[in-house]
């Protein structure tokens, strides 16, 4: 049942690797962000946040579908493993939401005029937040390994239906959030290309450090398993 | 339990959550596409006849030509729209950096009894296009009435 614990993956032995390419990938996105790409026309330079939001908001949504998938491999095999994937991603999604919220926030108040409002998206994304603190919440009311993450994998795969609501919102009612600017349904993209090409950079360099990050975490949990299992010998 | 009971078992709580998670999610976009409502329109605030001295949220377009922004008493007034239903706004203070006349804008606050509706909040609404500055040449970030 207990596969490979504390064994060097190949994920392991591949951080240093995605570290180095997660500084050389954001130091490369933040001059295209922040000096190649033009300010807006009508925002001028504040329209830079957009880079880092997006790019958090995106990474947000990819860690709670890989909590998600784990969810169901971990129901499907019962490895250890998928457990620790799922809780390594889960908690990283709750970083980068939290961030986004908060650079939401610092870009709303020199555009719409206002810190904070509750509207559709930000209503959505501060219900995903709090949904996914209560998962790592859940995780520690049992120190059973296997019960908690059964009881884990359920939620996680129950609470990633807020991810499609908090990207739809903006297009069921009315809202402050704009609509969608590259993912639209004629695929032409509302943004000058330079701003686009900035967003993709950012978008891949959070991605890798998404992947950094979670071969650090994963290693963490599956030693902290292993601990669990030898104590239980 | 035997271990294939077992992982009948998960199988069985996979296909559970999944249910769980179709029903809420549906649910979920049933409610919020029919009933939820962050602003209303112009149109809709007539229609639903909302008392002087309640509450709203209206948004619509600022009507090219009417927003007055006086710095010396700090009124600043303009005219919403829909399209259909237009609706005179008065505010207090300096106008979020991205009002517009033209662009989007939703406001907070009451109807006043001579139908101006006085606004606690003015918050500017901002479109999905981004473009470049281009000269002389004014943006077309022209949001759409609702």
């Amino acid at each position: 049942m207990i596969d490979s614990i504390a064994r060097p993956t190949a994920a392991i032995r591949a951080r240093p690797v995605l570290g180095a390419a997660s500084v050389v990938a954001l130091f490369v996105a933040l001059w295209m962000a922040l000096i190649w790409s033009p300010p807006d026309a009508a925002m001028g330079n504040v329209v830079r946040i957009l880079y880092v939001h997006v790019a958090n908001a995106w990474l947000a949504y990819l860690a709670f579908v890989v909590v998600f998938l784990a969810s169901i491999a971990y129901l499907w095999t019962k490895r250890p493993a998928f457990d620790a994937i799922a809780v390594a991603s889960a908690e990283i999604g709750v970083l980068f939401t939290g961030l986004t919220l908060v650079l939401g926030s610092i870009w709303a108040k020199p555009t719409w005029g206002v810190w904070w409002s509750w509207e559709p998206r930000v209503v959505t994304t501060a219900v995903m937040f709090a949904m996914y603190v209560g998962y790592l919440l859940l995780r520690n009311l049992s120190n059973d390994l296997e019960r908690r993450a059964t009881r884990a994998a359920v939620l996680g795969i129950v609470l990633v239906v807020d991810v499609p609501i908090v990207h739809l919102s903006v297009t069921w009612m009315n809202a402050l959030h704009q609509l969608p600017t590259v993912l639209r349904p004629d695929l032409s993209p509302t943004l000058d290309p330079r701003m686009l090409a900035s967003l993709v950079a950012m978008t891949i360099a959070f991605t890798i450090v998404y992947a950094y990050l979670m071969t650090a975490r994963v290693d963490i949990e599956r030693r902290r398993q292993a601990r669990i299992i030898e104590a239980r010998a | 339990m035997s271990a294939g009971s077992r992982i009948g078992g998960r199988r069985v709580l996979i296909i559970a959550a999944l249910a769980i998670a179709v029903v809420i999610g549906y649910i979920a976009t049933q409610t919020l596409q029919s009933s939820a409502v962050y602003y209303l329109t112009p149109t809709e605030a007539a229609t639903r006849a909302i008392r002087v001295g309640q509450t709203a949220r209206i948004g619509g377009q600022v009507v090219p030509g009417t927003l007055v922004y006086e710095p010396a008493s700090r009124s600043l007034t303009f005219t919403l729209s829909d399209g259909v239903t237009k609706l005179p706004v008065v505010g207090s203070g300096a106008p979020p950096g991205l009002l517009r006349e033209g662009a989007g804008a939703v406001v907070e606050g009451v109807f006043a009894a001579d139908g101006t509706f006085r606004a606690t909040q003015v918050i500017a609404k901002h479109d999905e296009v981004y473009t470049a500055p281009t000269g002389s040449i004014p943006p077309a970030h022209q949001t759409p009435a609702p």
